[in-house]
Formats: structure tokens, C-alpha cells, sequence
């Protein structure tokens, strides 16, 4: 009887193991792309030229339409919907929030350092440009890890050929 | 003779638990694989190099795949943009401010039919998994 006890004790056991690995690298999974998705609204945003200031020969960022691109590709990469909350397809099930959006734009000096003590980001910029940074909640599937939450910080800037 | 009728009562569970992880793991990788080839072609693709995503890019992605065990024929890439413009044609790419979107995917196969073993109905074999990212284009022209 006591073999049945051993044997039904190390399945248990196996499962454990195995469920935390695999917790691990859909984990691994989600942050890489988080980070994309977070690169990418930034990259969106960097891109928003203002026509009436480039018409002065002057690169700047329009800060309004940059926030709108930033929130439609963070929500299309991470298939959310207009609110910041995961669509049913989703590998995200907590609404994304943006902790920050800022716009680096052409009154700044360049090289410009953005320095973030509240999340420990630095950045240098060439050009005007954009740092996005998201709070991501880890989905997660089995109980065998302990919760966890990402602040995903990214910065874009201005491409300009 | 106990411990054979303990075996032969946990034999399938052994199994799965033996031999499930394994296929789990290959679904693991090859999402990731598939979300890879996703990031590179936006990235080569979206760059103010290109502005589109051929044919022959493509090609040469299905190519990597074939290398890491997927079969290329299998696999599926839908372009599209946010205007509706055509994001796979290299006389016209697709100008900044518009965005690529790109979806691969491909067929769970029999990954999950070792979940039988344990009375679980597997997801279908042409059930496909997908990889999607969207990326604006910096091409000027």
C-alpha cells in the first residue's frame, strides 16, 4: 500500500514541476511580448511628425496625435480593447495600464538624457522622442509561481531621413 | 503481483505525466518560433528600407522555420494594413504612418493528443496557433 502512497506522491510531485516550468516560459513569453508591444506604441508615437512645425523646417513630435497611435498599438500588439482591458483572445487577462507618456519633444536640448527615478529609467535621446511604460499583470495559469507584475519601459525616437 | 496491478492501474497517468510535458514544451517553442518570425519580418519589413513584406521574404521565413523542425507548407502568413493598402507589394510600400499587420500560424498537429491518455478531448489537429504584431511602417518616399 505504501508504494501506491510513493508513486501517487511523486506524480504530484513531477506535475509541480513540470506546471512551474511551463508557468515559466509562457511567463518569459508574455514579457518579451509586452516589451514589443511597448516598443512598438512607442515607435508609433515617435513617428507622429507635426506638419505645421515641419513646415518651419522645425522636427517636432504632435503630442496629441503621438498618444493616440501609442494607445492603438500597445492595444492591437497586446489585443486589447479601447479602455486597456484584454479582448477574449488575449494571453493577457488584467487591463494594461500606462503608468507614463512622455513626449521629448524639439525645445529639449540634444543629446537629451530622460532620466526616471520612480521606475529607474534612463534613455538617450538623438532626437525628439517618446517613453512609454506599462504595467503588465502576469496571467497566471497555475498557482505554483508567485504573482507577478512588470512595469515595461520603452522609448522611441524620431526617424528622420 | 501488487505492485504490478499499481503499474498497470496508473499505467496511462505514468504516461502523461511521463511524456505530456515534452509536448507541451514543442507547443511552447514553436508559438515562440512563430512570434520570432512575426517581430523579424516587422522589423525588417516595416523598416524605412522596405515598407512591405514580399513574397520572397516570405519564402526565406518559411525557409528558417523548415530549419527548426516546422513544415514550411503548413505554415500561413496574412499581411495586411491599416489602410486596406496591399503590404506585400514592393512597387508600392506602404509610407509611414501606416501600420503592418502580420499573422502566422500554424496546426497544433498532434501535439495534444497525448491528453486522451487521461480522458481530456484534445484541441483539433487543424486547430491553428497564431502569432500576430502590428508595426508602422517608417518608409518615405
Amino acid at each position: 500500500m505504501h508504494k501506491l502512497l510513493l508513486i501517487i506522491a511523486m506524480m504530484a510531485v513531477w506535475l509541480t514541476t513540470h506546471l512551474l516550468q511551463v508557468e515559466e516560459e509562457m511567463a518569459m513569453k508574455t514579457l518579451s511580448q509586452s516589451k514589443r508591444a511597448v516598443n512598438r506604441a512607442a515607435h508609433a508615437a515617435a513617428q507622429q511628425l507635426d506638419k505645421t512645425a515641419l513646415s518651419d523646417g522645425e522636427l517636432r513630435i504632435h503630442e496629441g496625435a503621438a498618444a493616440q497611435e501609442a494607445a492603438r498599438y500597445l492595444a492591437a500588439n497586446l489585443q486589447l480593447d479601447g479602455s486597456g482591458t484584454p479582448l477574449p483572445g488575449s494571453f493577457l487577462r488584467h487591463p494594461v495600464e500606462v503608468l507614463v507618456f512622455e513626449v521629448i519633444n524639439s525645445e529639449q536640448s540634444f543629446p537629451y538624457v530622460y532620466r526616471n527615478e520612480t521606475f529607474e529609467f534612463e534613455a538617450l535621446f538623438r532626437q525628439p522622442g517618446v517613453v512609454l511604460i506599462a504595467k503588465v499583470v502576469y496571467p497566471r495559469a497555475f498557482s505554483v509561481i508567485e504573482p507577478i507584475e512588470w512595469e515595461i519601459r520603452g522609448a522611441a525616437e524620431l526617424v528622420a531621413h | 503481483m501488487k505492485q504490478l496491478l499499481v503499474f498497470v492501474l496508473f499505467a496511462a497517468m505514468l504516461c502523461w505525466i511521463l511524456f505530456s510535458p515534452i509536448y507541451k514544451h514543442v507547443v511552447i517553442v514553436r508559438q515562440a518560433v512563430l512570434q520570432q518570425e512575426v517581430d523579424y519580418l516587422l522589423e525588417v519589413g516595416a523598416s524605412g528600407t522596405y515598407g512591405y513584406i514580399d513574397g520572397e521574404m516570405l519564402r526565406q521565413s518559411a525557409e528558417r522555420m523548415a530549419r527548426l523542425g516546422l513544415r514550411p507548407e503548413a505554415v500561413s502568413f496574412e499581411i495586411a494594413t491599416t489602410t486596406g493598402a496591399d503590404g506585400a507589394n514592393p512597387a508600392a510600400p506602404v509610407p509611414r504612418g501606416t501600420g503592418i499587420m502580420l499573422t502566422i500560424s500554424y496546426p497544433y498537429e498532434n501535439l495534444f493528443m497525448i491528453d486522451r491518455l487521461i480522458g481530456i478531448e484534445p484541441i483539433s489537429s487543424d486547430d491553428r496557433m497564431r502569432a500576430f504584431g502590428m508595426k508602422m511602417s517608417e518608409y518615405v518616399p
